[in-house]
């Protein structure tokens, strides 16, 4: 099947099992998706219904065992773990649910640290993390350790951690789990805004209601099909 | 410098393990050190104390070492007078000694012992003997023996003790000549002297070298001991002498010193051996070390692992807090033994007799820059071999498999 022109992802009968001791689960049945440049889609579903599973694959951390995933219009199937890193490095954000921040670093050094491993120059990361950390509001805090920050402030930190690259595509794994409402409500605006001015595509599992009525598209998925 | 700087920061996220880690690699690294200067400063004393006794070199007859004379010198240095003018030409020699060496038996009148003496040249040969010889009562001996009086001997004190011999008491030499016959030769003890091991004491004897001549009815000397001033040009100096005098035979100190290629091999595998433990109590100290940290931090892996770091940079920052410990290891030992060695200096320890010495010796620690330079690399090496070791496996795990690390 033939990209559009503006598709950024476009998943084609793709199936993932998993192996639970002797049972096999399925967690991906032949699912064929295709986002959008710039779109938010919202990733909707009951527990164990596939959500991380299908984020994984999209966000290249895992692969599936049958059916094709590309990219930007390039074919994902065949390309070396290496290249899958490379690809990660420079076109895909990611936001945990845990926000997985490093905690040794401060909350500027982790939103650096994907300029540094695509080797931008040590002036240029400097200023791209001070302006992207000026517009989650955490200016103030950049030099506070994860543990120093409350979870609504982690969660901006990974969100900076996320665009500060100017990735194409952001995958986020219930961003607002963790998170009280007005918070919850504080991040998805954010996401929104900074997702929106960038051109970003978001992709994002959840199961909060706010972050559904905000997105462009919302798919559902049900035991690893698609609803 | 950023994969470093977070290789500390992660050092430090655990101060209490990384600290007893460091402590151990510290502790090893100045066990290494000690232990190493340590045997270090025993060979230089050794081979120093060798090159005294013995000269540096040992030039002889073609056949003085290959074959038992029939006859007291048999093999024996007539030139030898010749040859030391020759060798003290060249700058790099101190002196060059002509020495007899003879043996018999030695009399007070009620009760004889066996000898084993040397005719030497006092002056010069007590002054290259330095500290390797200590006298106990009298003096050294007169270089010249005055016309008219008996000829003076410097005995060791084990046998002096068997002669029940002071300075000053009368004593008889038997010696087979080099016609074979016995001649005998009365001297007076001048002084009683020890080397430090029982066994040569008993048998020691020191006279001039015209009374050891005198008594063997000879002019010739057995060997002429080459003096250099620098024990490291020993090898450089063989081919030069050896050069100079192709028709005779000729040795180093090395040769001659069984004792210190003994001891030093035997140092060499007790410190080898303990070297080893303790790189190995290294090596199992830092890979528990980090392999914690690596258990830990899966999750953490996983993140990176997600943000495009490839398997190879996560090795990479393990091998660095690695390299880290370790650094902070060596470097902390290093200090401790430098301390230790400088505190040995002025303390004066000493260390007891060794098997078969009756005297002490000062501990001492040597410093060399090559065994610091080993212990440095050795360390390091295995500290970022353990961090390779635990690390690889994590680094290369499926990243959906380590974010989901509990």
């Amino acid at each position: 099947m033939k990209a559009a022109a503006n598709q950024l992802i476009h998943l084609d009968q793709v199936s993932k099992t998993y192996l639970m001791g002797a049972a096999r689960v399925p967690a991906l049945r032949e699912v064929t998706l295709s986002i959008e440049a710039g779109e938010f889609t919202a990733l909707t579903g009951p527990s164990g219904s596939g959500k991380s599973t299908l984020l994984n694959v999209c966000g290249l951390i895992d692969q599936p065992d049958a059916g094709s995933i590309s990219i930007d219009g390039r074919a994902t199937g065949q390309l070396s773990q290496k290249e899958l890193t490379l690809i990660r490095r420079e076109k895909i954000g990611f936001i945990f649910q845990g926000f997985n921040l490093v905690p040794v670093m401060t909350a500027f050094e982790n939103v650096e640290y994907p300029l540094f491993l695509a080797g931008n120059a040590a002036t240029d990361r400097r200023e791209r993390v001070r302006e992207v950390l000026s517009r989650v509001g955490l200016s103030e805090l950049a030099q506070r350790r994860p543990d120093e920050l409350s979870g609504g402030q982690r969660q901006r930190v990974a969100i900076a951690r996320a665009l500060v690259k100017q990735p194409r595509l952001v995958v986020a794994d219930e961003p607002t789990a963790n998170l009280d409402s007005a918070t919850a409500t504080q991040i998805i605006d954010l996401m929104h805004e900074l997702g929106r001015s960038n051109g970003t595509t978001f992709l994002i599992a959840t199961h909060d209601a706010r972050v559904t009525s905000r997105c462009d598209r919302s798919i559902v998925l049900t035991d690893g099909v698609l609803q | 410098m950023k994969w470093l700087w977070f290789a500390i920061k992660n050092v430090l996220r655990n101060r209490r393990r990384s600290l007893v880690t460091i402590l151990i690699a510290a502790v090893g690294t100045t066990g290494i050190l000690v232990g190493g200067g340590f045997a270090l400063f025993t060979y230089t004393s050794l081979a120093e104390m060798a090159a005294r006794d013995s000269g540096h070199l040992i030039l002889a007859q073609r056949d003085y070492f290959k074959h038992d004379e029939d006859t007291p010198m048999q093999y024996g240095l007539d030139n030898y007078a010749a040859l030391r003018d020759q060798i003290e030409l060249d700058p790099r020699v101190r002196m060059a000694l002509p020495r007899v060496q003879f043996s018999g038996l030695i009399s007070n009148g009620d009760k004889s012992s066996i000898f084993i003496g040397a005719g030497i040249e006092p002056e010069a040969e007590f002054s290259v003997k330095g500290s390797t010889m200590r006298l106990i009562s009298g003096g050294l001996l007169s270089p010249k023996t005055p016309s008219g009086s008996t000829p003076e001997i410097v005995l060791g004190s084990e046998l002096a003790k068997q002669m029940k011999a002071a300075p000053g008491s009368g004593l008889t030499l038997l010696s087979t000549t080099t016609a074979g016959t016995l001649n005998a030769l009365d001297v007076t003890v001048r002084g009683i002297v020890t080397v430090g091991v029982p066994e040569i004491d008993k048998r020691l004897v020191y006279v001039t070298l015209p009374t050891a001549q005198h008594l063997l009815l000879t002019d010739k000397a057995s060997t002429l001991s080459v003096y250099l001033r620098e024990t490291e040009q020993t090898e450089e100096m063989r081919g030069v002498v050896a050069a100079l005098f192709p028709d005779h035979a000729l040795q180093t100190w090395r040769d001659q010193a069984f004792f210190y290629a003994a001891v030093r091999e035997l140092y060499n595998r007790i410190f080898g051996l303990l070297g080893m433990v303790i790189v190995i109590m290294v090596l199992f100290a830092v890979t528990n070390t980090l392999g914690m940290a690596v258990v830990e931090r899966t999750r953490e892996i996983g993140t990176l692992r997600s943000l495009g770091t490839l398997p190879a940079q996560i090795v990479r920052i393990f091998a660095l807090e690695g390299l880290v410990l370790g650094i902070a290891g060596v470097g902390t030992g290093m200090l401790a033994a430098a301390g230790i060695s400088v505190f040995l200096l002025f303390a004066n320890v000493q260390m007891p007799p060794p098997p078969g010495r009756s005297e002490g010796y000062p501990l001492h620690v040597d410093f060399s820059w090559e065994l610091y330079a080993l212990t440095l690399v050795a360390i390091l090496t295995l500290s970022i071999a353990a961090a390779w070791i635990v690390s690889r496996k994590a680094a290369a795990k499926p990243i959906v498999e380590a974010l989901g690390h509990v």
